[in-house]
């Protein structure tokens, strides 16, 4: 088995006059997990579409397992799994009808393909809705037998084009959770999201793409030292006060931004210490505070701090 | 959910894919599953023809004896042969549609993320729909016997080489709106081109009238039609009254546009799904 389970090198597709990848080159070690972080539109699932075989490249060369994906089609689709907006189960089918097809499709016989299915729709958490039509599910129902689907095949390879997309809270971390006992178990993941957050938990490094192009790629603290940091956004209670918290807060050696249109003061915090700082800085000047909120940086800090650094 | 004991093992047995003909076997049961599962789309395409077996037989059933008409024949053992080329070309435009629902609903999505071939699911999609047509033009003949009174002078001798005939005809249009599907990829304007065909197709042939009965003009597009052909020989075989070349004539028919068929929709299915 190849180290390198997922290698991409230059890899364009173009729809008639629209450039939807351009030289995109990625690798992905065996066992780990590589989130790719963008926008809609962004390329993401072309790409995976074309690690997958669904898609031939414009040009460029993809491997995946070690094979070819433009020449040893079969080979490939052999060893991986794909879970996303662009491969479903059938809604017609039943939970288990739709894992046993899946199973025999792939060369299993009945009993086998029988066995599989209950051992995955365990699994999932499936068994009791097991003999109902898939078209019954909920959301995350839906989404666990779709992620059971694209495992059937005890694949080297699993492709998670935006997984948690739509999914309630309590589902996200659920599926969050049976994808870390993947790759503890060796599994290599390729994983499209646009939520920083949904990347920072489960990959190893992440890759950020725009406009059909990757403009960053490091782990989840690399790109997080580069966005910046965390930020409480403060709303005050008579906006007149504004300036005087400005103040205040900059003599404590902080950094705020006023959005004078929302009225918020947005002050970037490093050490947890920092919040408590401008908690008892706003405190100590008499400003009174309607709302204060600590946010993670997002998708869109990274891209917009990319491009303050491009520039730059 | 428990801890993970799915990922690969060199302990487990892997599977890499199978054959042909047992793709086209699996995939030809899950199509046929999941219309035993939802046969909503099988009774919604029976209540066409019924309705048209009821309202036709009721409103030209007057017909029957006048000019043009053959002799001695009532009109609902005129009608049903025609009925049963009709539905299958009905039949035909559904598999089309079928295929490009398949395509929107990511179910063919998944099958190209697996070592299935493009052949296998076209071949698969065709055959469990053969099997549909066949249950409906089995439900609606014996529907048409016990409900109007349909008993063709032909007999069943007659009535099963006339159901083949209509069979064989919907099976190769199948494969032509399998192709337009593979091409056009879009269910709704599928459907309405389809209904904007068989309608003039249908009424300006020899299925509900005698062709001669008809204005000049309407007669010439009846005689072009390849539908007036292919309900001629059904209702001949029927009725047992000669049937000279038509059979042959249906049957060739079928095979060209079968070949024409396979090859446009295996070209057109190739192309990937994803845009």
């Amino acid at each position: 088995m190849t180290d390198i389970m997922i290698e991409a090198t230059d890899v364009t597709r173009t729809f008639g006059a629209v450039t939807a990848l351009d030289g995109v080159s990625i690798e992905v070690p065996h066992g780990t997990v590589l989130g790719l972080l963008g926008h809609n539109g962004a390329g993401k699932t072309t790409l995976v579409n074309i690690l997958t075989t669904v898609l031939p490249p414009t040009s460029g060369t993809a491997k995946v397992a070690g094979f070819d994906v433009a020449h040893q089609g079969d080979e490939v689709r052999g060893r991986i799994g794909l879970t996303g907006q662009f491969a479903s189960v059938d809604e017609q089918l039943s939970g288990v009808d739709n894992l046993v097809l899946i199973a025999r499709l792939l060369g299993a016989g009945r009993r086998e393909a029988r066995v599989r299915a209950d051992e995955l729709l365990d699994l999932f958490d499936l068994t009791d809705a097991a003999r109902r039509a898939a078209k019954t599910y909920s959301g995350g129902m839906r989404r666990r037998l779709d992620l059971a689907a694209s495992l059937v095949g005890r694949p080297d390879v699993i492709f998670l084009d935006e997984p948690t997309t739509g999914l309630d809270p309590a589902s996200r971390i659920g599926l969050w959770e049976v994808v870390e006992g993947l790759v503890g178990d060796g599994t290599t993941v390729l994983l499209t999201t646009q939520y920083l957050d949904e990347a920072d938990r489960l990959a190893d490094r992440i890759t950020v793409m725009s406009a059909g192009k990757i403009v960053a790629t490091g782990t989840a603290a690399e790109l997080k030292s580069q966005v910046g940091m965390r930020a409480v956004h403060v709303t005050l209670t008579t906006p007149q006060d504004a300036p005087a918290a400005v103040v205040t807060l900059e003599k404590h050696g902080l950094a705020p931004v006023l959005d004078e249109a929302k009225g918020e003061l947005r002050t970037p915090v490093g050490a947890s210490a920092d919040l408590a700082l401008v908690v008892r800085a706003l405190d100590e000047a008499r400003v009174e505070v309607a709302e204060l909120a600590l946010t993670e940086p997002s998708l869109d800090d990274v891209y917009l701090n990319l491009a303050k650094n491009k520039a730059a | 959910m428990t801890t993970m004991t799915i990922a690969p093992t060199q302990a487990l047995p892997r599977w890499r894919g199978t054959g042909l003909v047992n793709q086209i076997s699996i995939l030809t049961g899950r199509s046929l599953r999941a219309l035993v599962n939802d046969p909503k789309l099988l009774i919604l395409s029976l209540l066409q023809p019924l309705i048209m077996l009821l309202l036709f037989s009721q409103v030209f059933g007057s017909m029957a004896g006048g000019a043009n008409f053959p002799a001695g024949v009532t009109y609902i053992n005129y009608l049903m042969p025609a009925i049963l080329v009709t539905s299958g070309v009905g039949a035909a435009l559904q598999s089309g549609i079928g295929l490009v629902t398949d395509m929107k609903n990511g179910v063919l999505g998944r099958l190209r993320s697996l070592p299935v071939s493009n052949v296998s699911v076209l071949v698969a999609r065709s055959l469990s729909d053969l099997v549909r047509t066949a249950v409906q033009l089995i439900i609606l003949l014996v529907a048409a016997t016990v409900l109007f009174d349909f008993s063709p002078a032909g007999g069943l001798l007659g009535v099963l080489p006339a159901f083949l005939l209509a069979l064989s005809v919907s099976w190769a249009l199948s494969w032509v709106f399998l192709a337009v599907g593979a091409w056009v990829r879009n269910a709704e304007s599928m459907q309405s081109v389809g209904f904007l065909a068989m309608f003039p197709l249908m009424f300006a042939s020899s299925a509900f009238v005698p062709i001669d009965g008809l204005p000049v003009w309407l007669r010439v597009v009846a005689t072009i039609n390849p539908l007036t052909y292919a309900v001629d020989a059904s209702r001949n075989l029927a009725l047992d009254m000669p049937v000279g070349t038509g059979v042959v004539g249906a049957l060739a028919a079928s095979i060209g546009l079968l070949v024409v068929g396979v090859w446009a929709a295996v070209r057109g299915f190739r192309r990937p799904l994803a845009t």
